[in-house]
Parts: C-alpha cells; sequence; structure tokens
C-alpha cells in the first residue's frame, strides 16, 4: 500500500500530548476518589494505511487526520457476566455509568469509562455480531 | 469522544465479521477503518466513506444509551455487563489494570465548557452556526428527519415534554438521576415531573427510564435512534437538521 503517497493528502498528525488536552474534556469526576492519572508518554500518532478510494459523496479526503490513530485498542468482548452480580460483587456501583445496546443475545452494558478509551466494542451475542461506537 | 456520540452497529459486510479500529479525526469525530478492506467509516451513521466500501453501511443502527447500572437494571434485569482490564471507577474507587485512567463521562457527563484544541478544528467541516459549537443536546433521527433539543431548551421547558417526531408522540426528558436527556415514544400528549417521576397525562409514569402502566408495571417502550451529543457533531453528521425552538 503505498501509504506515503496518500497520508501525504490529510491533515498532518500532532503529538499525543497535545491531544490528551481534548481527548480529556470530560474528566471532571464528582466522585469521592479521584482518578489516579499518570502522565502519558508522548508519543505519534500512526501514519494511516488508507486505500486509494473511491469516496463517499461530499467526504473530503483532505480533512482526515491520522491524529489518535494506534492510541486506542477496540474492546473484543468474549466474555460477559450478569450486571446484577457485578453490582452484588462490588464491580460496580449503582451509579456507575454505562452504555446499554441491544444485542440478539438480549441488553449488554459497557463501561463509559472504558469506552472512552476503547471508543469501539465489538462481540457476538445470540449468534450475531455487535458492535458499539463511542 | 469530545462529541459524545455513540451508536450500535453491525460490524458483518456480506455475512462476513469485520474489524474495526480508531484511526482519526473528521470533522472531529473520530474514524472507524475496517482492517479487512481499509475502508473509513463514520461511526454515528455506519457509513462508509472512503475506500472500497464507500456506499455501504454497517446497519441497522440502533441505540447505545447512557445511563446508570441502577437505571440499567430496572430497565432490565438480565442485562449483561463487559469488562475490559481499562481503568475505571465506580463506588468511590478505580478498577482495572490495562493503564491510565482515560476520560470518562464520570457521573456528571459530558464537561458543558470544553473545548475543541486545534487537532480537531481542523477537520472540521462548514460548521451550522444555529448553535455553539460545544453546545449540548439530544439528537434525534430516523430515515426521514432530524431534529437537535438544546438541553437549554429541555430545561426551560421544565424538563420534559411532549413533542411529536415523524408523526409519533415522543417524551424528551432529562433524566434526574444522570442529567442525560433522552426521548422515547409514548401515547400521551402532556407529561410533567413530579419529583424524580415523569407523570404522564395518559397514567403512565416514566420512573427511573422505565415506562409504567397506571399500575405500576413496566411496559415495553420504543425509543427513537437518538444521542447526548454536541452541537458540531450532529450538525456536520445531520446537516439541515431542525433546531427545536429556533
Amino acid at each position: 500500500m503505498p501509504q506515503q503517497d496518500n497520508s501525504a493528502r490529510f491533515v498532518n498528525p500532532v503529538p499525543v500530548a497535545a491531544a490528551v488536552c481534548i481527548l480529556l474534556p470530560f474528566a471532571a469526576y464528582s466522585q469521592s476518589a479521584s482518578p489516579q492519572k499518570t502522565e502519558r508518554p508522548q508519543r505519534e500518532s500512526l501514519p494511516a494505511d488508507l486505500p486509494q478510494g473511491p469516496a463517499k459523496p461530499g467526504f473530503e479526503p483532505s480533512r482526515f487526520s491520522n491524529a489518535g490513530n494506534g492510541w486506542f485498542k477496540t474492546f473484543y468482548v468474549t466474555e460477559t457476566q450478569p450486571l446484577q452480580n457485578a453490582l452484588n460483587g462490588g464491580k460496580v456501583a449503582a451509579d456507575t455509568r454505562v452504555l446499554v445496546l441491544a444485542t440478539a443475545g438480549g441488553k449488554l452494558a459497557l463501561l463509559t469509562d472504558q469506552m472512552s478509551y476503547h471508543h469501539i466494542a465489538e462481540g457476538t451475542a445470540g449468534r450475531k455480531t455487535w458492535m458499539a461506537t463511542f | 469522544m469530545v462529541c459524545n456520540s455513540g451508536a450500535s452497529l453491525v460490524p458483518s459486510i456480506d455475512g462476513s465479521l469485520h474489524h474495526f479500529n480508531n484511526v482519526g479525526l473528521y470533522d472531529a469525530l473520530f474514524v472507524m477503518q475496517d482492517t479487512e478492506t481499509k475502508t473509513l467509516w463514520n461511526h454515528i451513521t455506519g457509513e462508509a466513506l472512503y475506500g472500497p466500501l464507500a456506499g455501504r453501511t454497517l446497519g441497522p443502527i440502533g441505540n447505545l444509551l447512557p445511563m446508570n447500572v441502577k437505571q440499567a437494571l430496572e430497565s432490565d434485569p438480565r442485562t449483561q455487563i463487559a469488562i475490559s482490564d481499562q481503568p475505571y471507577l465506580a463506588g468511590g474507587k478505580q478498577f482495572g489494570s490495562g493503564g491510565a485512567m482515560h476520560g470518562g463521562a464520570g457521573t456528571n457527563g459530558p464537561a458543558s465548557n470544553a473545548k475543541l484544541s486545534d487537532m480537531f478544528v481542523q477537520t472540521l467541516g462548514k460548521e451550522d452556526t444555529r448553535r455553539p459549537r460545544m453546545d449540548l443536546g439530544l439528537g434525534v433521527w430516523s430515515s426521514e428527519s432530524s431534529r437537535y433539543y438544546p438541553l437549554e431548551l429541555i430545561r426551560k421547558r421544565g424538563r420534559a415534554f411532549i413533542d411529536r417526531i415523524d408523526g409519533k408522540r415522543t417524551l424528551i426528558y432529562i433524566d434526574p438521576e444522570t442529567n442525560n436527556p433522552a426521548a422515547v415514544f409514548v401515547n400521551a400528549s402532556a407529561a410533567q415531573f413530579a419529583g424524580s417521576d415523569v407523570r404522564l397525562d395518559d397514567g403512565t409514569v416514566l420512573r427511573a427510564g422505565v415506562l409504567l402502566d397506571r399500575r405500576g408495571k413496566p411496559r415495553s417502550v420504543q425509543r427513537p435512534l437518538q444521542m447526548f451529543t454536541r452541537w458540531y457533531g450532529f450538525a456536520l453528521t445531520f446537516p439541515g437538521s431542525q433546531v427545536v425552538g429556533q
């Protein structure tokens, strides 16, 4: 794939450190315990490995940026547990924020905190594939 | 994500499972790419933007509804949960070991004073200036229409009111526990808060996100496609949307 040729047409990448400022705008936690935040190592976004098109009408390739490429990891779900058990076991609290979707296997909750990192989760339930994006 | 938007999609194309990653930004929204074809995809509509599958869609689209654990269980006690190794907060404790804490929504939802950095701004298309870029609201859409309810407007209208979406009566409300705006199809023509309940004039009550009939029994509900989002993300994804109240 002629990656260099394609990426040259797109918006330049930026260092991670600059991006973290905006990727964390929601970090105004009100819970009693503040999360432990660690300094992220400064790293560059990976070059995007792009095809040669075609583009959907209206899509402007020049506005695509590879910012964030390689920073996040899709959550491939291989196991779930009853939410009630997770609550009873202290893994979640009653006010813990979740994102709920309907799958062929029933309702499935994903932790909002975790999806703020993963952005994408994929799995199979009831023999049908599902995907959540956030 | 900054714009707080999310959706439920189907990652199979022509019966084949594809694997998706976050590879960048467009319109200040994250863009997905499937490893099988390298096609770029819109993460809200599931539309292929660029690549060999351009024009295809990862549908049908469903809701990814924000709520808390208590509400999820009251809505459906059989709800399952998937937990990864990434850090998260619950009950004042931090769980997970997979790295540093990322920007979750906490218990208060997205911040109203967030700003977009240049990294995001340079990917924006022509913005719709009817609302401030980072304005928060409820976006609702169907194949026929799309409309945006500013959070501010929902508050001004008593945090609960009935509107019609594609001809269907719809309760627009702000959940008192999570402060998330949401929409649900109902039969009522008027609604108002009574404590933490939304009382509807057909005798039903919305409590903790669950619609109860006159006898207090849960009723199954239908919801329009919706997301609690920032204006820029909704407006660029659904150009020409109606802005309710203006």
